[in-house]
């Protein structure tokens, strides 16, 4: 982003702040076709996927099962008023289980997600940038896109999917314990009615949309990690704009996503 | 018989342990450390705290500089938040709607319904949740560069406080400005919602704008909430900052981890508020 060195009219900085935003964009769009074009005959680096597949996967296990736990107990929270005042606990289930795996489950995982590993990754790219060690990698004829990001990439969208059903699981569970607990509301009675109102599509459209959150954060973390410029301050500025952006993408993509899933 | 701890070893920060490959240890050692790490932290979290809310009240401030701050967090999210907002809220009435004709043929009761989540929970921890992406993403990049070029210490030197320096005009600053920009932020999301009701599922404006659901406990919990969501996320984010260890590398960690914690504290922050609330008013 250009710093405007003296005040400018408005116009001027609207219009700097579109090119600004065009020219992410851009980026990122023209990163994902290179990504894609090393994809075709797949040319990565076999060793590093998995190694990104377990730091980033299973690292964020316990991070992942937290938010869950606890976003399960809060939908059960504001569905109990609803519950409360129709006095239908059968209803329960469906209320927080709906919530939680199609909407709520996904956005709140993917927003943990981008938080530690998108951000991570852009600090760990933006370090390698400044340092200088990506273009040491193109003196060596290595291809830093199939060799560096493109593992990450693809370690991302499929671990963000596996967390997703791992956080819908632990989610249901505390739907179901905070349910017993604050309204009294056993397990059975939760399970029951979650299974004769929830479809598969239900949970399936919660899926399809995780894997979409992984691809916004697996470029955008990637493409503002490549970017950086200035040094120690330049990585954390860089951090910021790529969480900034992965969440503006996750909303916007969730909205077009529900119109088309249905 | 738990066998001895191991020895002390440099702290596992966020996404390292592929530099070299671990030494594989017992379980007892393992969660020990894990342990007297989250120990060691949570003092340093409580410290911090504790300083922030002691220079609050005690301590003198240059003039504008929690004005320059609440600009920074304040003005400087607009934009993010209508985006993220105004999509969250057609988003919202959009499914509900879709749901509640599954089961009831009428929505005259969506606009209110939407209305008293809205207050009582979505709008406070959907802006906030953002607020500790934008808002504490900045403040431990900015806060953890001063540490690692070694700012920080040199504020020591000068007998400054750094968390009177640094994180209370931030704090002053995200308290008032968190508030304000909650309630803009329900408010784009409502309106967003109603322009869905109405184009979607045909549900007339006068029909939508109705407070009837609306009561004293619902605004009382949605205003605990904003004043802790905003105490909290630049507490928790200056923490991080301040213990950023080590070059650019090190506040890229530090910027990361206070992105996770503070979700992770307006996500703990509202469990708990929801829940006294819940026994507090009962419906």
């Amino acid at each position: 982003m250009s710093q405007a060195s003296e005040r400018e009219g408005l116009s001027a900085e609207t219009g700097r702040a579109i090119l600004d935003l065009a020219a992410e964009v851009g980026g990122v769009a023209m990163l994902a076709g290179r990504l894609l074009r090393r994809l075709a005959p797949p040319r990565l680096d076999g060793p590093e996927l998995a190694r990104n597949l377990h730091r980033m996967g299973v690292k964020s296990l316990p991070i992942v099962g937290v938010t869950a736990l606890f976003t399960g107990g809060i939908m059960v929270i504001q569905a109990g008023v609803l519950i409360r005042r129709f006095g239908a606990e059968g209803l329960l289930g469906w209320g927080a289980g709906f919530a939680t795996l199609r909407e709520v489950g996904p956005i709140l995982i993917a927003l943990m997600f981008s938080g530690r590993v998108g951000a991570n990754n852009t600090a760990e790219l933006g370090t390698m940038t400044v340092t200088e060690q990506i273009a040491a990698l193109e003196t060596l004829a290595i291809d830093p896109l199939s060799y560096l990001i493109l593992p990450r990439c693809i370690a991302m969208v499929v671990m963000l999917f596996m967390l997703t059903v791992y956080g819908d699981v632990l989610a249901l569970a505390g739907s179901a314990l905070m349910g017993q607990a604050l309204l009294g509301v056993s397990v059975a009675t939760f399970f029951n009615g979650f299974l004769e109102t929830i479809r598969v599509w239900d949970l399936a459209t919660g899926l399809i949309k995780s894997v979409l959150y992984g691809v916004i954060i697996a470029l955008s973390s990637c493409h503002f990690g490549l970017t950086v410029t200035g040094g120690a301050p330049g990585v954390g500025r860089a951090v910021n704009t790529s969480v900034v952006a992965s969440a503006t993408g996750i909303f916007v993509t969730d909205y077009f996503s529900t119109y088309l899933l249905g | 018989m738990a066998p001895p701890v191991a020895p002390a070893t440099p702290p596992d920060d966020a996404l390292d342990g592929d530099a070299e490959r671990p030494r594989p240890r017992g379980l007892a050692a393992d969660t020990g450390q894990l342990l007297i790490e989250g120990v060691r932290a949570f003092r340093g979290l409580f410290d911090v705290a504790l300083r922030t809310v002691y220079w609050s009240l005690k301590g003198r401030r240059e003039k504008g500089v929690v004005l320059e701050q609440a600009f920074e967090i304040g003005n400087k999210s607009v934009f993010f938040l209508t985006v993220t907002q105004g999509f969250i809220g057609m988003i919202l009435v959009f499914q509900s709607g879709l749901q509640a004709r599954r089961v009831v043929p009428d929505l005259t009761m969506l606009g209110a319904t939407f209305l008293e989540l809205l207050v009582r929970d979505l709008a406070a921890t959907l802006a906030s949740m953002m607020l500790a992406t934008r808002v504490g993403a900045g403040i431990a990049a900015e806060i953890g560069s001063m540490v690692v070029t070694e700012q920080v210490d040199a504020l020591r030197m000068c007998g400054v406080d750094p968390v009177d320096w640094l994180v209370v005009p931030r704090f002053l600053a995200s308290v008032v400005m968190t508030g304000v920009l909650i309630f803009y932020a329900g408010a784009i999301a409502y309106f967003a919602g109603g322009a869905t009701a109405w184009a979607v599922f045909d549900v007339q404006p006068q029909t939508y704008l109705n407070a009837r659901l609306l009561d004293i406990g619902d605004v009382s919990i949605g205003l605990a909430k904003c004043v802790a969501y905003g105490a909290a996320i630049p507490i928790v984010s200056g923490w991080c900052g301040l213990s950023a260890r080590g070059g650019s590398e090190g506040v890229g960690i530090a910027t990361t981890q206070a992105v996770v914690f503070s979700s992770l504290a307006v996500i703990i922050l509202n469990l708990v508020i929801s829940g006294v609330g819940f026994v507090l008013f009962p419906v």
